[in-house]
């Protein structure tokens, strides 16, 4: 059979709009995620000991099984006890915002361990008080250190956000397995939407590349 | 809300689940096998001195890391048998395309890896007159493969859970049974949470491991 | 005559991590103008003595004067440190692996407790940040980061940021151990000029010539006390006790 990409210029809005609802997706739930991944942190440093147990189990739960299967239970079971049915882009959006939460509370955490104990031992020295070293000392390195990580979450997301597709929300994954449906044509569409998200994806690896390099020169104390 | 939870239910699906889970265990154990070497393998033609050698290669990683899993299955599932010819069963082909997928993840840590290797390391290979090849061997893969490994532990559970994906491609996993039980049964709740359950008792414990493995490696580099 | 009191009084200070003593009942006095050299074995506890000084870390028993106010108590019964924030205030302290912060600039560094802790207004603590830093030749460094300064010049900005708070009493924690050896003349420089000026400080180093040079009392620490105390050239050169000899002669490889 010959290959031949041409016809998919008849499609090409389609995708587009697929990619755009890809890019909505991605940015509410990377925006939600943040905030929530860092309460998460928070929770789990918490001097109350229930608190820090609860979010750890939460944390580890999102962490330890298929983002599908959370889709799933999302889309299918939360409407049952909830009493009233999500939209498919509402489950998509709270799946990814808990899922990506999870992640990226496990960055945040990584970032505030990385300050060593000397840190805290200068502060102590120079007899700053808790909050001063909390607020410009801690919280600015940790959220530095955390940068390029809570950018790659957010690629993270980017591509595993093809799944909701599984829920009938359409996106980008989802046009695409539509489109090949019904021309019959998979190698072209599947290509191409693969070459979408990598075109995406890529130059944002290379900016966390470059970001780690930035950062960890400045942190090369 | 008034909801009964059922559980007999999954007490009777719990065959058929077992079914998936052998079928989910075998891809993941026979994809990991295939990514531990492969990526060492691809890991060395990446630092290649011969831009020949390391262009594809890298491209390939790229290409891997930077698309979401899903797209790759079903471009393996539906574009190799027309592009290359090769007609592989489900089963086959799931573990084809999950063991190159976590190859290239895998060849990133190996990468990382190799080039921390000490360079006294290497010298002392030379000065023992190790050939090029039996550095490799005996330098390079030990020290490369130990400092990776918390990655590739990591990297091994996610394929584990990625691997729920052959789902959407008819490939009768764990994932698949959970679904099929669920729609048959109209117990959502039950079976989904089984199977995140089961799921979860796997890749926990294995993650464990990873994070001891690396505290273990941390504190032997202090 | 108003009689002299002593800068700093120690007595009986006991500490222990967990079941390791680590000291084991130190008495000490430091007059204005001494400059203290810690020697003694790696392990020793001089590291922790400092530490202590700094408001650091808790001690079991025993109790600290500073100024002729009381600074720190060690209540054994209660297992608490009290330690007074107001005389803390007035040591600095210097560690032997950077600590400056990586994420502000230099005059940021030297600046930020000024302005936060001692209530200096922004302009008067950029004024006094960038007077120390052309002392230390170092005001065109003064918008760098840490990470684009060398060793020497690192461990320059942090004494400059300790002096920023007019200490009474300075510790040098082998300031120049982590140092490559062409650069730790120029920190020992600056030391050296503070002690011309009459800084009163307590320093643990391994550099057998600068101990000499800047020393006005060397205290020999082993076993969780001052096995020997006196002038630099009797500790360093004819030490009475048969541990501090044995020590000073495996260590700076001299007979004595
Ligand atoms: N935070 C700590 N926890 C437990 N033990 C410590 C700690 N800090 C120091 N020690 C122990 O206390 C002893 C004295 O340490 P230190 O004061 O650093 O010695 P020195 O500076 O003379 O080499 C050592 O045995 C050291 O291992
Ligand atoms: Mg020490």
């Amino acid at each position: 059979m010959t290959i031949d990409f041409s016809f998919l210029a008849r499609y090409q809005d389609a995708l587009l709009m697929g990619l755009g609802m890809t890019l909505r997706l991605t940015l509410i739930a990377f925006a939600l995620g943040i905030v929530w991944g860092f309460v998460l942190a928070l929770l789990r440093n918490s001097s109350i000991a229930p608190v820090r147990w609860i979010a750890a189990v939460y944390v580890e739960f999102f962490r330890g099984t298929p983002v599908l299967i959370q889709i799933f239970w999302i889309f299918y079971c939360m409407p049952i006890f909830l009493g009233t049915d999500l939209s498919n882009f509402t489950a998509a959006v709270l799946c990814l915002t808990l899922y990506g939460g999870a992640i990226m509370s496990e960055t945040f955490r990584a970032g505030m361990k990385s300050i060593g104990r000397e840190q805290y031992d200068a502060c102590h020295a120079l007899g700053l008080s808790p909050w001063t070293r909390a607020t410009r000392i801690v919280l600015p390195q940790a959220t530095l250190r955390s940068v390029p990580v809570l950018l790659s979450n957010g690629i993270g997301i980017f591509k595993e956000s093809s799944l909701v597709s599984a829920i009938g929300m359409m996106e980008l994954m989802f046009i695409g397995t539509t489109i090949s449906n019904r021309t019959g044509r998979p190698v072209e569409v599947f290509t191409a939407v693969a070459l979408i998200y990598f075109v995406v994806a890529f130059p944002l690896t290379r900016l966390v590349t470059w970001l780690e390099k930035r950062i960890l020169k400045r942190f090369a104390i | 809300m008034e909801y009964e939870f059922q559980f007999h239910y999954i007490l009777q699906a719990w065959p058929v689940l077992m079914e998936g889970l052998k079928v989910t265990v075998q891809l993941t154990v026979i994809a990991n096998i295939i990514a531990l070497t492969l990526g060492f393998v691809i890991a060395l033609l990446v630092l290649s001195k011969y831009w020949l050698l390391r262009a594809p290669f890298a491209l390939m990683i790229e290409l891997f890391r930077c698309t979401p899993v899903l797209v790759q299955i079903l471009w393996f599932f539906y574009c190799v048998p027309i592009l290359f010819g090769i007609y592989l069963a489900p089963l086959p082909m799931g573990i084809l395309a999950l063991g190159i997928n976590l190859a290239c993840f895998n060849a990133e840590a190996y990468r990382a890896a190799i080039q921390a290797v000490p360079r006294e390391q290497l010298d002392a290979g030379v000065a023992l007159g190790f050939s090029p090849l039996q550095r490799v061997r005996y330098v390079v893969f030990p020290h490369a493969f130990r400092a990776a490994l918390p990655v590739l532990i990591t990297n091994g559970i996610t394929l584990f859970q990625q691997s729920a994906l052959v789902a959407i491609v008819a490939l009768s996993d764990l994932m698949y049974m959970g679904r099929q039980v669920a729609t048959q049964s109209y117990r959502p709740i039950e079976t989904y949470t089984a199977v995140a359950l089961i799921y979860f008792a796997i890749s926990f414990p294995v993650s464990r491991v990873a994070a001891w493995v690396e505290q273990r490696l941390d504190a032997a580099r202090a | 005559m108003t009689e002299i009191q002593p800068l700093v009084e120690m007595r009986g200070v006991h500490k222990n991590y967990g079941t390791l003593q680590v000291l084991s009942g130190i008495d000490l006095e430091m007059w204005p103008g001494d400059r203290l050299v810690v020697i003694g074995p790696s392990g020793g506890g001089k590291s922790t003595l400092l530490r202590i000084m700094m408001g650091l870390e808790d001690i079991r028993r025993g109790e600290i004067d500073l100024l002729g106010k009381r600074y720190i108590t060690g209540h054994e019964q209660s297992g608490k440190t009290r330690i007074d924030s107001t005389l803390r205030k007035q040591v600095g302290m210097v560690f032997q692996h950077y600590t400056l912060f990586p994420h502000l600039t230099i005059i940021s560094n030297l600046t930020l407790a000024a302005i936060k802790t001692r209530g200096m207004p922004k302009p008067a603590a950029l004024d006094k940040g960038m007077q120390l830093l052309k002392r230390l030749g170092l005001e065109s460094k003064a918008q760098s980061y840490p990470s684009q300064l060398s060793g020497g010049q690192k461990q320059r900005v942090a004494i400059a940021r300790a002096l920023m708070l007019d200490p009474r009493l300075m510790l040098f924690d082998e300031v120049t151990s982590a140092l490559d050896p062409e650069l730790v003349a120029e920190v020992e420089a600056v030391m050296l000029e503070l002690a011309e000026q009459q800084m009163p400080m307590m320093l643990v180093t391994h550099d057998m010539w600068f101990a000499k040079n800047i020393a006005s009392r060397v205290i020999f620490c082993a076993g969780g006390v001052v096995v020997e105390d006196g002038p630099p050239e009797q500790v360093l050169g004819d030490p009475v006790n048969p541990r501090t000899r044995e020590f000073i002669e495996r260590v700076f490889h001299i007979k004595t």
